[in-house]
């Protein structure tokens, strides 16, 4: 880490930004598209340097909470604070940095090369980052000659990235920024974003992949149909969402009791191999002791956050279980 | 205000940068004088105050080359940046708002001046339209400010319409205005119901003012209020555009 104090305005990036405090508050936001109803009530604080994933299937008002936190249009009721300020302050102070769903487009002005992009982004900014460091995160230096309009969808996500960090922001907004990435530019993706928020920053992402949010966010909040319906770590949702497994061979016969044991919240057969979803597997193994079950071959998983998400927004778990998409 | 000086830049270098297009919006009203030119003698007076056909197609050109230049540089560019999302990233930056609307128009405003001299430079080399140097200074400006409401038309189309409809609200505004407001033909000779609706369009107003300086008066009152009212009219509606899509959160 680089020293924090004493650097000049405008030099270096001016080291990493103040810890403690909070970065985000959103307290009873709710938001209407006419008649329908996208946020009912979100009340949640996230504090300066947490990583946090935000995550819900298509529809569930991600973006929204995205665009309502940038302020690019104002909730209808509630208050939303970032970084002790109104959104649009923090955005018009450069304090906040985003990559934004650019829907059909790659979010880039056609036919200017990607080094006078990058120029724009730092003149708009009063105190932008170190213009080397911020081609060297973001891997665009190869780029920097060629123009928007001939850039593969993963070299034009490092551009918008490196805009997003230009400003040198405290705050950095990603609206599902890996959607377009194969599994390789993915992982130097997530690298990339790992550099930024070791040096104290908060990062907040929109995810529908599920091992994103676990594997990157320090905290996982799960949005349905526009309301919160978890918040903790991975580890946390997963033993939120009751799950645990317990897979083992019964003997033919001995079937009929497994849904008595203790704990057991239900019980799937396929042929000799019984899954037995518990939510207290120790209980329910000494359970099937006692009442003398023949079994064989027994194994406890957690559940995978797939089906913590799932069971949480009440959706049915796809077969497979533990696709990432 | 920084801010803004690097936006104008920028967009002045994305201009310079896409030299076909200026080529294209800088060479087509030329083009058409040479073409028009002999349609009529070019002596023959057309219009009051003893304006000849080579003068009038002039300032008609003139104006028509705002009209192009304005619908283009705003219209159809403003309108793939919005659907390719570089509007919108503009917008979580710290640059002012209102900027992005005011250097667009700025910048079709620019893209007219070489259009407007080129005619000037061509009319009297090519149609020996003669003035005083004074003459031609007022008639360069004049007709750089009539462009302005086809500049902001040019931005307001680009909010309104996608890519795809751009092209054809382009197409059929640069006809009905080009047309209607007698910048091919002169008014005068138009049936009188049109020559009455031809009152209404802000084309019909840009060049009457530019004919005025032509004939040595100051351009009537009626013309600028008329331009005066298309300006704050469309640039209201570019306002309340730009407003209501922030609502929706689309800009």
């Amino acid at each position: 880490m680089r020293a924090s104090s004493g650097d000049q305005p405008g030099g270096a990036g001016a080291g990493p930004p103040p810890v403690g405090g909070e970065a985000l508050a959103f307290d009873a936001v709710s938001h209407w598209y006419g008649p329908r109803r996208v946020l009912s009530s979100v009340t949640l604080r996230v504090a300066r340097g947490e990583t946090v994933a935000l995550l819900g299937p298509n529809g569930a008002g991600k973006s929204t909470m995205i665009s309502l936190m940038l302020g690019l249009f104002a909730c209808r009721t509630g208050t939303i604070r970032v970084l002790g300020t109104g959104p649009r302050q923090a955005v018009k102070a450069g304090r906040v940095g985003a990559m934004l769903q650019t829907g059909s487009g790659s979010g880039l002005p056609p036919g200017v090369r990607v080094g006078s992009l990058l120029d724009l982004v730092e003149g708009l900014h009063r105190r932008p980052a170190d213009h080397h460091l911020v081609v060297e995160r973001s891997g665009i230096g190869p780029l920097l000659d060629r123009r928007t309009d001939r850039l593969s969808g993963g070299q034009a996500q490092r551009v918008r990235f490196a805009m997003a960090i230009a400003g040198n922001p405290e705050l950095l907004f990603l609206d599902e920024p890996t959607s377009a990435m194969d599994v390789t530019a993915q992982r130097e993706f997530w690298a990339m974003i790992q550099s930024f928020s070791d040096e104290g920053r908060t990062t907040f992402f929109a995810t529908h992949h599920l091992r994103e949010a676990d594997r990157v966010a320090d905290r996982v909040i799960v949005l349905c149909g526009g309301a919160v319906v978890a918040d903790g770590a991975g580890a946390t949702l997963k033993a939120a969402a009751g799950a645990r497994r317990i897979s083992l061979h019964v003997h033919p016969g001995d079937e009929a009791v497994l849904d008595s044991l203790e704990g057991v919240t239900d019980v799937a057969l396929t042929g000799a191999v019984a899954t037995i979803d518990s939510l207290d597997p120790d209980a329910t193994v000494r359970d099937l002791v006692v009442h003398n079950v023949r079994f064989c071959n027994l194994e406890v998983h957690g559940a995978d956050l797939e089906r913590a998400f799932f069971q949480l927004t009440g959706g049915d778990a796809p077969p497979g279980g533990d696709q990432d998409r | 205000m920084s801010a803004l000086l690097h936006f104008g830049r920028f967009e002045m270098l994305r201009l310079i940068r896409s030299w076909k297009f200026l080529l294209i919006t800088v060479g087509f009203p030329v083009t058409f004088y040479m073409l028009f030119l002999g349609d009529r003698r070019s002596g023959e007076v057309v219009a009051a105050g003893s304006v000849t056909w080579r003068e009038y197609l002039m300032v008609a050109m003139c104006s028509f080359g705002c009209l192009v230049a304005g619908l283009t540089a705003g219209g159809g560019r403003l309108a793939a940046e919005r659907v390719g999302g570089w509007a919108r990233q503009l917008r979580v930056t710290p640059l002012p708002t209102w900027s992005y609307v005011m250097v667009k128009t700025a910048t079709s405003m620019l893209v007219m001046l070489p259009v407007i001299v080129l005619v000037e430079v061509v009319s009297a080399g090519f149609g020996d339209v003669r003035l005083a140097a004074g003459r031609w200074i007022e008639l360069t400006l004049v007709m750089w400010v009539t462009g302005l409401p086809f500049a902001e038309l040019g931005v307001l189309i680009g909010f309104v319409a996608g890519v795809e409809t751009a092209f054809p609200v382009i197409t059929a505004l640069m006809f009905v205005l080009g047309y209607f407001g007698g910048l091919f033909n002169p008014v005068s000779a138009m049936p009188s119901p049109l020559r009455t609706a031809a009152h209404l369009l802000p084309s019909f107003h840009g060049a009457a003012a530019g004919l005025s300086v032509v004939n040595g008066r100051p351009a009537g009152l009626s013309d600028w209020l008329t331009l005066a009212g298309y300006a704050v009219g469309l640039s209201a509606l570019v306002a309340w555009r730009h407003r209501t899509e922030e609502m929706k959160g689309l800009a």
